[in-house]
C-alpha cells in the first residue's frame, strides 16, 4: 500500500517536471537501498576448494555429492555462487570470473551461463570455460590450484581454489579465507571478509558521494545536503530543468574575427599596439572559453548538464589545435550543452551542420569534385557506430576466421567491420557541398566567416549521384540507398541534399551499434572504465528505446547509467571497477571539496588554470585535445595488464608527477594573481578542517572527516595509519600547525592512487 | 641545489631500487617471480657488448611520402617525373622538378630521384638555419630510403587485395587503427602491446639488468609502440626541461615535507588489490625512481632547432649521453612530429614540417657524432599511412586523403645509406618504387582510383630488420613479430642495416 502511494506520487512528480511546473522539491523522496549483496562463491565444507563440477555432470549430481577434483584446461565447468539477488534478465553477462595462477598472473574465464539451483534457495550455478578470454598472457599454468574470484555489480566474491590440471601446488589462500559451504537447514552463512565502509554520517552517504563524483565535477557540502534531502531521482529531474550556463557565468560573447583582425586587436603590439593590451586574448583566443568552462565546473548549478556536455565533447571532439577562435568553440559547445539532455539524433544533425566541426574535420571544403572523407569517416568511426559490429551489450560480434589460406593467425575470431572504404566514399558524397553561411544568414557579415549559423548548401558542390550507405540487419532501404538526382537544378538540389543528409543520419542513427557503442563510452566517462556487458546492455536497451518507443533519449540514458545497480552502492570491491580521474575531474573534485575561491579567499576563482606548467603538464587542456581521437581513446588498455582504462593514456611518468605538483600548488601555494592573465587567482579553504584538526590532537577526527569526504569511507587501515603518521609528525602546537596537519592529510589523499582512481 | 635534492630524496628512502624491487612491479607481473619468468623469456638473448639505440620518429597524421621522394628522371620504363607531374601538377600539388634535391639510386640503375627541397640546407635572411638538413646524409651513405612500406597481414597483389579471400589489415585508411598497426606490427587483430615494448620485454633483463630507467623512453606521451607485457616506458617532456628537473615532484621542502614524502612513497605499495590503483601507483613508482636516476644528467652541446621535434630529439641525445650513469646498454626512444593529416594546404604544411624534422634529425646525428655513438644509434620513421597520389582539392588549399604504402627514412652510421630498399610485388613484377599511375598495378582501385599504393614491404619486415640490428635474438623474432612468417624470404632481403 505504502509503495503504491509513493509510486503515484512519483508519477505526479515526473509529470509536474515534464510540464515545467515547479513541484515541491523540498519533499523527501525515498531512494531504494543502493547496495547489492556481496556474492559468495561456495566451497567444500572443510576447505576453500571451490564447489565445482564439470558442466556435463552438473545436471546429474546433487550439490552434496560433489567431490574435490581437478579440471583440464579449456574444459567447461560449473561453480556455485550464493548471496546474490539477480534481477529479471540479469544473466551470465553480469558476472565475471577472474583467475590467478601460481605466477601471480590474472586471467579472465568466460561465463557462459547462470541458472538457479533446484532445491537450494539463493544458490546459482555459474557455467564457465577454463580458457583465458583476456589473451594478455599465454594460457595459465595447468600445474595445480588457481584462485577464482567472481565479480558482480562491482563487488567481488571471496576467492576459492580450483585444481587446474591437478590439485595442490604453491598458491596461498587469501588471508582470513574460510570455507564457504552450501547453506543447509540450521547452519548460517559464514562471514566473508570484505572491505566495508566505516560509516560516518547519514545513510548511504558513501553512495551519495560516489554519485556526485559520477554526475558532477565533484561534491560540495551544499550539493550533498540537497541530494540527501531530495534523493537521487528528484535531483536528476531537477538538473534536467536548470538553466545553463549558470546565472553570473554566461557563455563568453566574443565577436567573430573578420578575415584579418583589426590592427589594434591583432596580438601584434609592435606595429600598432592593441587596446587594451589583452584585446586579442579576450576577443578571439581560447582564453575566455577555457576559463569559463572551468568556472562553470567549479561553481555552476547545472552540474549534470555541464558534465554531460563535457562527456559529449570527448566523443564529438574538436580542438583549439585547429579551431582558431574562442567564439568558434563556444558555438560548438552550445550544440553539446543544448542537446546534452535531448535526443542523440538531433545532436548528430546539429553537429554535422556546425561550422566549427565542419572546419575541424574539413566537411566545409568537401565538394563533389574534391570530396574530403574526413568528417564522413569520423562521424561513423568515432561519433556513432564505431569500427566493428557489436552485440547489444557492447561486446564484439566476431566471426569464425574466414581466411583459410592463412598459414598462421593470432586469433581464431575476427571482428566484423561496421563499414568499409566504399561506405566512407558514399557517406562523403552525401555530405558534399555544405559550407559556412557567409551571406544571407542572421549572423552573416561580409568578409567574416560565419561560425554561428549552421552550414548551408552550395548547390553546385553537391554530389548528385546515387549512394549506398551502411548496410545492416534492419537497415531501412530508403535511408541506405539514395537514388541519383538526375537532371536536378536549383531548389531541387537543395531539397535533395537536405533529404539525403537526413537519410544518411537516420541510416547511422538506426544502426544497431549506436546504442551499445555510445552507451559504453558514456558509462566510461561517468562511472567506470570496464563495465560488465550486462550494464552496457541495460543502458543500451534504454538508448534504443526509452520505454515510450523513442530512440536516443539522453535523459533516459543518463538515468539508466547513473541509477544502475552497477553504478550504485556505498563501496565497490571488484579489482577492475572504477576509473582513473582525468585531470579535469581531479582538479575540480579537489577544488570543489575544499571551498575553492580566489587567491585571497574573498571572491571566486577565475578558473584560469590553463597555461600553468603543472596544469598543462597533466595533458588535458580543455578544448585542446591533441587530435579528433580525444585526449585518450575509449579503448585504451593499460600496459602490463590488458585492462581497459581510457584515462590511463594520460598517466605517464611525466603526468603522474605533474598531478602531484598541481595538487601541491592548490593546497600549499595557491595560484597567485598575475595581471593581466590571472585576475583573481585560486585558493582552497581549509578553515573547517583546521577546526576539526584543532579539536583532536591525535589527528583521528581529521582522518575520519577526510575519509568520508574524499574516500567515501573506504580508506584502508594501512593507508589511514600511513597518513596519520605524517599528520602527527607536525607538532600539535600552534593553530598554523593544525592547518598544516589538515593540508598534509589532504595532499596525501589527493595525490594517492587510492584517490586518483575513482571507485 | 641539484645535489641537495638528490641527497634529500635518498635520505627519504626513494633512492634507486632495482626495477623489480618495486612492490607495484611485483603486483603487476606476478608474485612468484617476475624476475624468473623474465629470465625464462629472455634465455635466448645474451648480452651484447657495446651500446645500441633505436629511435622511432613518428610522422603523425599520415605523411604524404609521394611529395617527399619524387622521380627526377625521364626514363620511360619506370614512373618518371612526367608521370608524377601529370597526376599532381594540374591541381598545383607537384613539386617543381628544378627544386628537387637530386639523389642517385644504385638499386634503380643509378637513376635520379629527388628529395623534397626542405630536407636540404635552407637559408633565412641569407643565413643557413641551424644546419644542412638530412639531404647530404644520403650522399654520405648515412641515410636510406625504404620504399612503399605499410601495414600488411600478408603480401598482397592487386588482385588479391580486391578479393575477399585474402586477409587485409583491419580498418585501412583509418588513422587510429593504422597508427596502432604500425606501432604494434600486428594488422590482423587489435593488439595490446607495441613492437618496441615486445623487443624490450625480450631484451631488458639480458642487456639492462640493473637499468635505472626502463629500456624505452617516450618523449611524446603514452604510445602503444612503447608498451610491452612487462615493459612500461619512461615518458618525459622534451628538452624544454632539463633531465634533472623533468620528473621533479614539488613541495616536499616545507613544514612536514620529509614525513609527507615518506608517506607519499609508502602509499604506493598499499591497496594494490585494485588493478587500477596498482597501475597508477606503478607509473608513479617508475617516475620517482627515474627522478633520482636523472638528477645528475648533463646537457649536450650541439645546437638543436627550437621546435617540438628538435627539443624531443635533444632530450633523447641527453639520455643517450647519460647512458652509463643510467646503467643501460640498450635503449629505444619514441619521438613524434604531428600535423601530417594534410587534407588541405599540404604544400605549405610540408615546407614547415619537413624543415622541422630534417633540421632536428641532422642536429641529432651531429650530436651523436660528437658523442661518437653515431654508429650505435639508428633513427627510423613510421607514419599512420601514406596519402592519395590523386590530390584532394586544388589551388592554395590542395591536399591529399588517407592512403596506405609510404616511403620511410632510416638514418645512422651503421645504415647502408645512399640507396633505396624495399621489395618487388609479391608476383615478382614492378620495381623498388611504386608505379605512379592512378588505377595502375600498385593502386588499390581500378575504378575511381585515388592512388592508394598497396605496400610491397610490410611494417613487420621493416621493423624486424631494425630489431635484428638492435640485437633481438633470431629465436625471439616470431614472438615479437607474429605475422612475419607470412612474408616468405623473411626480412633479410631488405638489407638497409647489416
Amino acid at each position: 500500500m505504502k509503495t503504491k502511494i509513493s509510486q503515484v506520487f512519483l508519477r505526479v512528480l515526473t509529470l509536474a517536471l515534464a510540464l515545467g511546473i515547479c513541484p515541491l522539491l523540498g519533499l523527501a523522496q525515498e531512494d531504494p537501498d543502493p547496495n547489492s549483496p556481496t556474492p559468495v562463491l561456495l566451497s567444500a565444507p572443510d576447505s576453500t576448494r571451490a564447489l565445482a563440477v564439470s558442466a556435463r555432470e552438473s545436471s546429474r549430481i546433487a550439490l552434496y555429492q560433489i567431490a574435490p577434483q581437478a579440471f583440464a584446461p579449456d574444459s567447461k565447468i560449473v561453480i556455485y555462487v550464493s548471496n546474490i539477488d539477480v534481477m529479471k534478465d540479469e544473466g551470465a553477462s553480469a558476472f565475471r570470473v577472474y583467475a590467478e595462477d601460481s605466477r601471480g598472473r590474472e586471467y579472465v574465464f568466460p561465463v557462459d551461463g547462470l541458472k538457479s539451483v533446484a532445491n537450494y534457495r539463493n544458490v546459482y550455478a555459474v557455467t564457465l570455460r577454463l580458457t583465458d578470454q583476456a589473451g594478455y598472457w599465454e594460457p595459465p599454468l595447468a600445474d595445480g590450484d588457481i584462485l577464482l574470484r567472481l565479480t558482480w555489480r562491482g563487488l567481488t566474491s571471496n576467492r576459492v581454489r580450483l585444481g587446474l590440471g591437478s590439485m595442490g601446488g604453491t598458491i596461498q589462500d587469501d588471508p582470513g579465507a574460510v570455507p564457504t559451504p552450501v547453506w543447509t537447514k540450521g547452519s548460517s552463512l559464514p562471514t566473508i571478509p570484505t572491505e566495508q565502509p566505516s560509516y560516518v554520517g547519514y545513510k548511504w552517504s558513501g553512495d551519495r558521494l560516489r554519485f556526485m563524483e559520477q554526475a558532477t565535477f565533484g561534491q560540495t557540502p551544499a550539493l550533498d545536503s540537497r541530494i540527501r534531502r531530495i534523493g537521487l531521482r528528484a535531483w536528476l529531474s531537477e538538473q534536467f530543468q536548470l538553466p545553463y550556463p549558470s546565472a553570473g557565468n554566461p557563455y563568453p560573447n566574443q565577436p567573430l574575427k573578420p578575415g584579418s583582425a583589426p590592427a589594434d586587436c591583432d596580438n601584434d603590439q609592435v606595429t600598432v599596439p592593441d587596446v587594451p593590451v589583452t584585446c586579442y586574448r579576450d576577443t578571439y583566443s581560447m582564453y575566455q572559453p577555457q576559463a569559463w568552462f572551468l568556472r562553470e565546473a567549479l561553481y555552476g548549478d547545472a552540474q549534470l548538464r555541464h558534465r554531460m556536455a563535457w562527456a559529449l565533447a570527448q566523443i564529438w571532439v574538436t580542438s583549439g589545435v585547429d579551431v582558431q577562435q574562442g567564439r568558434h568553440m563556444v558555438e560548438y559547445h552550445k550544440v553539446l550543452s543544448a542537446n546534452a539532455f535531448g535526443n542523440y539524433r538531433t545532436l548528430m544533425k546539429q553537429m554535422t551542420l556546425n561550422p566549427t566541426m565542419g572546419d575541424y574535420l574539413s566537411m566545409d571544403l568537401s565538394t563533389k569534385n574534391n570530396p574530403n572523407e574526413n568528417y564522413a569517416r569520423e562521424v561513423m568511426q568515432l561519433f556513432t557506430v564505431g569500427l566493428f559490429m557489436l552485440k547489444p551489450n557492447g561486446t564484439l560480434d566476431c566471426l569464425e576466421h574466414p581466411f583459410p589460406d592463412m598459414t598462421t593467425c593470432a586469433s581464431t575470431d575476427t571482428p566484423i567491420p561496421t563499414y568499409d572504404q566504399t561506405t566512407v566514399n558514399n557517406m562523403t558524397k552525401v555530405l558534399t557541398g555544405w559550407t559556412e553561411c557567409n551571406n544571407g544568414c542572421p549572423n552573416s557579415v561580409s568578409g567574416t566567416p560565419n561560425y554561428i549559423d549552421p552550414m548551408v548548401l552550395v548547390n553546385g558542390n553537391h554530389d548528385l549521384t546515387a549512394k549506398t550507405l551502411l548496410n545492416y540487419n534492419g537497415a531501412i532501404p530508403a535511408d541506405r540507398d539514395i537514388a541519383a538526382c538526375t537532371g536536378c537544378t536549383g531548389t531541387a538540389i537543395a531539397a535533395y541534399a537536405s533529404a539525403s543528409m537526413d537519410h544518411a543520419l537516420d541510416n547511422i542513427f538506426n544502426h544497431p551499434n549506436l546504442p551499445p557503442y555510445i552507451s559504453r563510452i558514456l558509462i566510461q566517462q561517468l562511472v567506470t572504465s570496464n563495465p560488465t556487458p550486462a550494464y552496457v546492455g541495460r543502458v543500451a536497451a534504454v538508448f534504443a528505446n526509452n520505454g515510450f518507443g523513442v530512440r536516443g533519449d539522453l535523459q533516459a540514458v543518463i538515468k539508466a547509467i547513473l541509477l544502475d545497480v552497477e553504478a550504485r552502492g556505498d563501496v565497490k570491491t571488484d579489482p577492475n571497477y572504477g576509473k582513473l580521474r582525468e585531470p579535469v575531474q581531479l582538479t575540480t573534485n579537489v577544488a570543489r571539496n575544499f571551498g575553492v575561491a580566489s587567491y585571497d579567499g574573498t571572491s571566486l576563482s577565475d578558473g584560469v588554470f590553463v597555461g600553468r606548467g603543472d596544469f598543462n603538464g597533466m595533458s588535458q587542456i580543455p578544448f585542446f585535445a591533441p587530435t579528433v581521437f580525444n585526449f585518450y581513446p575509449p579503448s585504451y588498455e593499460i600496459p602490463g595488464t590488458g585492462l581497459n582504462g581510457p584515462e590511463f593514456a594520460l598517466m605517464t611518468t611525466s603526468t603522474s608527477i605533474q598531478r602531484a605538483n598541481f595538487i601541491n600548488t592548490l593546497i600549499f601555494n595557491r595560484i597567485n594573481v598575475s595581471n593581466p592573465n590571472i585576475p583573481n587567482g585560486t585558493s582552497l579553504n581549509f578553515t573547517d578542517l583546521q577546526a576539526i584538526s584543532t579539536s583532536d590532537p591525535t589527528g583521528n577526527l581529521l582522518l575520519d572527516e577526510l575519509n568520508r569526504r574524499m574516500m567515501h569511507s573506504t580508506m584502508s587501515s594501512t593507508m589511514r595509519s600511513t597518513i596519520l603518521t605524517a599528520v602527527t609528525n607536525i607538532a600539535a602546537t600552534t593553530s598554523e600547525n593544525y592547518l598544516q596537519r589538515a593540508k598534509q592529510a589532504v595532499y596525501l589523499i589527493a595525490t594517492s592512487s587510492q584517490y586518483q582512481v575513482q571507485r | 641545489m641539484k645535489g641537495s635534492r638528490r641527497d634529500f630524496l635518498k635520505k627519504s628512502g626513494s633512492c634507486a631500487l632495482g626495477m623489480t624491487a618495486l612492490a607495484t612491479q611485483m603486483h603487476y607481473f606476478g608474485t612468484m617471480s617476475a624476475m624468473a619468468q623474465r629470465v625464462m623469456d629472455s634465455q635466448q638473448n645474451s648480452p651484447d657488448a657495446g651500446y645500441k639505440a633505436l629511435v622511432l620518429l613518428f610522422w603523425s597524421g599520415g605523411n604524404d611520402g609521394n611529395n617527399m621522394v619524387v622521380p627526377n628522371h625521364s626514363d620511360g620504363t619506370i614512373s618518371n617525373y612526367a608521370a608524377y607531374s601529370a597526376a599532381r601538377g594540374t591541381q598545383g600539388l607537384a613539386i617543381p622538378q628544378a627544386s628537387l634535391l637530386p639523389i642517385a639510386v644504385p638499386r634503380l640503375g643509378g637513376l635520379s630521384y629527388g628529395l623534397h627541397p626542405n630536407l636540404g640546407p635552407l637559408t633565412q635572411n641569407g643565413t643557413t638555419i641551424v644546419n644542412n638538413g638530412i639531404y647530404d646524409l644520403y650522399n654520405q651513405g648515412k641515410l636510406a630510403v625504404v620504399t612503399n612500406v605499410g601495414n600488411l597481414v600478408r603480401p598482397l597483389t592487386k588482385a588479391q587485395y580486391q578479393s575477399s579471400a585474402y586477409q587485409k589489415p583491419y580498418q585501412l585508411f583509418s588513422h587510429s587503427d593504422q597508427v596502432n598497426q604500425a606501432q604494434t606490427s600486428i594488422s590482423n587483430t587489435q593488439a595490446f602491446t607495441g613492437w618496441g615494448g615486445r623487443v624490450s620485454d625480450k631484451m631488458t633483463l639480458a642487456n639492462n639488468p640493473s637499468g635505472l630507467i626502463p629500456m624505452i623512453t617516450s618523449i611524446s606521451g603514452s604510445q602503444l609502440f612503447t608498451a610491452g607485457q612487462t615493459t612500461l616506458p619512461l615518458a618525459i617532456n622534451d628538452s624544454g626541461t632539463p633531465l634533472a628537473n623533468v620528473l621533479n615532484p614539488a613541495g616536499f621542502t616545507n613544514s612536514g615535507g620529509a614525513a609527507r614524502l615518506t608517506a607519499f612513497n609508502a602509499l604506493r605499495s598499499q591497496d594494490l588489490s585494485s588493478n587500477y590503483i596498482a597501475a597508477a601507483s606503478h607509473v608513479t613508482d617508475l617516475a620517482m625512481q627515474a627522478n633520482t636516476a636523472l638528477a645528475s644528467a648533463q646537457d649536450v652541446s650541439t645546437l638543436f632547432p627550437n621546435t617540438s621535434i628538435g627539443r624531443q630529439l635533444k632530450q633523447v641525445a641527453r639520455l643517450i649521453k647519460d647512458r652509463t650513469d643510467l646503467n643501460v646498454t640498450r635503449q629505444i626512444f619514441y619521438v613524434q612530429i604531428g600535423g601530417f593529416d594534410t587534407h588541405t594546404v599540404e604544400l605549405t604544411t610540408h615546407q614547415t614540417l619537413y624543415t622541422q624534422f630534417s633540421q632536428a634529425m641532422r642536429s641529432f646525428y651531429d650530436e651523436l657524432s660528437a658523442q661518437s655513438v653515431q654508429n650505435d644509434v639508428t633513427t627510423f620513421s613510421l607514419s599512420d599511412f601514406g596519402r592519395t597520389f590523386n590530390p584532394a582539392g586544388s589551388g592554395a588549399s590542395v591536399g591529399t586523403d588517407h592512403a596506405w604504402g609510404n616511403h620511410m627514412f632510416v638514418m645512422g652510421g651503421s645504415v647502408n645509406g645512399g640507396d633505396f630498399y624495399g621489395s618487388l610485388r609479391p608476383d615478382g613484377s614492378g620495381t623498388y618504387f611504386p608505379t605512379l599511375t592512378l588505377g595502375g598495378p600498385d593502386d588499390t582501385d581500378t575504378s575511381s582510383p585515388r592512388g592508394r599504393w598497396i605496400p610491397t614491404t610490410s611494417v613487420d619486415q621493416y621493423a624486424a630488420q631494425l630489431a635484428r640490428w638492435y640485437g633481438l635474438a633470431p629465436g625471439d623474432q616470431a614472438a615479437v613479430f607474429p605475422n612475419l612468417v607470412n612474408f616468405p624470404g623473411s626480412f633479410s632481403q631488405l638489407g638497409f642495416l647489416p
